[in-house]
């Protein structure tokens, strides 16, 4: 589902606006393939007709329109002196308001092979009956979406992405691209472009620069990370601290550490600079945190969330807050989308510890076990009273093929996944809560689903 | 300049203040003279953090184990987040470019300048 506003100004009452083309745009621009398009009126003087543009016709409607409720018809609504809390520049236009009952608020249109399913003489109008007026139209799109999105933003991100690699040295371009071609959800890039929509600057291609620099900063800190943890794989490829060795690997987390921190300077927002190197700071100490705690292996509960809130969702969070400030979205927005972004980063990390015993992942089971990463199951499996004592036991030997098999078979037999999928949904719902009191420009529906596609998955 | 001001900015870092880190950032202070007089602690612990942070990192020799890779790390951070707080864009694009340099000098198995050098003349072409 993708949703979002169609905004245009009229000129004058009674004006027919033809919207075809920009509603195939917005499909276009959406990816939407073969579905739906819901259009809804944002406003009680504004209707929607699928009729066929014809200027004579329009004066027909105009005059059938005007035959049924007449501008000077006497309305009870125009009577303010019976009326309560009437505004100062409250308009005469009960005749208005009655055309709009004449007509509808709302229309559901197909759409196949990526455009709208229109007859040949069909057009779609919004009707001005009271302008000239700023319109909206609620908008939203649901259906089969080509795979590439047909996501403008998206493909955007990566042309910016694909952009800097190419400018930069080969030795540290290279191990930087295989890894970033490898795959990743893109989340964090998704999350600064959608959130640089609500504000009332809107400006693409800096959000695109600023999407892609978070994700060449995201990278940076996995490719330290796996050099840490001792990982051969990622994504399916070999890490870089595999391929290339650990020094090429450093060298390689730092050129685009920098790098991500110049763009995002380049960009000249001093807050945004700001709360991405606060994150940056975040990821870092709890990195280091993640490292001390392990041998105290598996952990606990409350260890885990410090960790996670440093390790994983302070960059969603910031991600959030930055597309935001970019394009001057309101301070109480802002907050509102820190916290959404901050549950989002911990249930995304449980779900990816869930991911960990999934045999539809791809990976081989137990990968977290096997290097004794932080793990949501693991903590539940060991505090399980009936599986948590040998959880324990074999979590403090050394672990070899058999302890990693029994051990992830512990978990999953154990109330441990079930517990952690029920704590990840549920922080889920809270983040779908904090967004519920701001104005977010139609996004909520887009927000709220990928909150809940980011945790109800197997791989 | 105090010392004290910068105790909030040496959490998690005070043993490296003691191993290197205190001297680095005195060698810093004239350097960043010409600045504002309230960014200038700020800005020479940012420019001797990303000095040694790279030291720790073992970045362009042979690498650091990671508990210390992880240190480094966070001097690179805190000196970014030192830089977003109290410097100009300019500034705080030459000393992402300084790191730049030096990392992909490592990684290309080249010899980079010194990267106080590097930091110096960023201070320069920042102001």
């Amino acid at each position: 589902m993708i949703s979002g506003r169609l905004r245009f100004d009229t000129s004058h009452a009674t004006e027919f606006v033809d919207l075809t083309q920009r509603v195939n745009d917005e499909i276009q621009k959406a990816g939407l393939r073969t579905g739906r398009i819901h259009l809804q009126s944002l406003h009680t003087t504004l209707g929607l007709a699928i009729n066929e543009n014809e200027p004579l016709l329009l004066r027909d409607f105009e005059h059938l329109l005007e035959r049924l409720a007449p501008g000077n018809g006497g309305y009870e609504h125009d009577d303010f002196t019976r009326r309560f809390e009437v505004a100062v520049d409250e308009p005469v236009n009960g005749h208005a308001h009655c055309r709009q009952l004449l007509l509808t608020g709302f229309l559901t249109l197909l759409v196949e092979e990526g455009r709208l399913v229109m007859g040949r003489w069909q057009s779609v109008f919004a009707v001005e009956l009271d302008g000239p007026r700023h319109r909206q139209i609620a908008m939203q799109l649901d259906g089969e979406f080509s795979p590439s999105g047909g996501d403008s933003a998206a493909e955007l991100v990566e042309m910016e992405i694909t952009r800097q690699l190419m400018t930069d040295p080969d030795p540290v371009a290279v191990p930087m691209r295989r890894l970033m071609e490898a795959g990743g959800k893109r989340l964090r890039p998704k999350l600064v472009q959608l959130t640089s929509r609500i504000g009332p600057r809107q400006e693409p291609l800096r959000a695109a620069s600023l999407a892609a620099a978070v994700e060449l900063l995201h990278n940076a800190t996995l490719i330290h990370d796996d050099y840490v943890d001792e990982s051969t794989h990622r994504r399916g490829r070999p890490t870089v601290a595999a391929a290339e060795g650990a020094e090429r690997a450093i060298a390689v987390g730092d050129y685009y550490f920098a790098k991500a921190t110049r763009l995002i300077a380049e960009l000249g927002n001093a807050s945004v600079a700001t709360t991405m190197a606060e994150a940056l700071e975040a990821i870092c100490a709890s990195q280091i945190d993640d490292v001390a705690q392990r041998g105290a292996f598996p952990g606990d509960h409350d260890s885990y969330l410090r960790v996670v809130r440093g390790k994983t969702a302070a960059l969603f969070a910031a991600a959030c807050v930055s597309g935001a400030l970019l394009s001057d979205a309101p301070a109480d927005v802002v907050e509102a989308l820190r916290r959404y972004g901050e549950l989002l980063g911990i249930a995304f990390q449980m779900a990816d510890d869930m991911v960990d015993f999934s045999p539809d992942s791809g990976k081989p089971i137990g990968l977290d076990i096997r290097q004794r990463a932080l793990s949501l199951p693991l903590i539940y499996a060991a505090e399980d009273r009936s599986v948590g004592k040998e959880v324990r036991t074999l979590l403090a030997g050394s672990l070899g093929d058999k302890e990693v098999d029994r051990v992830a078979d512990l978990v999953t037999t154990s109330d441990a996944l079930r517990r952690v999928g029920d704590e990840a949904r549920g922080l889920v719902e809270e983040a779908v809560q904090e967004i519920e009191a701001v104005e977010l420009d139609g996004l909520r529906p887009t927000l709220v689903g990928l909150a809940r596609s980011a945790v109800d998955r197997t791989a | 300049m105090s010392v004290q001001i910068l105790d909030r900015e040496l959490e998690r870092l005070e043993a490296l203040w003691a191993d290197g880190l205190s001297d680095s950032y005195r060698s810093y202070v004239e350097v960043v003279a010409g600045y504002e007089p309230e960014a200038q602690p700020k800005l020479a612990l940012a420019a001797a953090l990303i000095e040694v942070g790279i030291r720790l990192q073992g970045l362009g020799g042979r690498a650091a184990p990671p508990p210390t890779l992880l240190m480094g790390d966070l001097c690179l951070a805190r000196a970014s987040r030192l830089l977003a707080d109290s410097a100009g864009q300019a500034l705080q694009v030459a000393f992402a470019q300084a790191i730049e340099t030096v990392s992909a000098a490592a990684a290309s198995g080249q010899r980079a300048r010194p990267v106080r050098d590097l930091l110096v003349h960023a201070f320069a072409a920042g102001r």
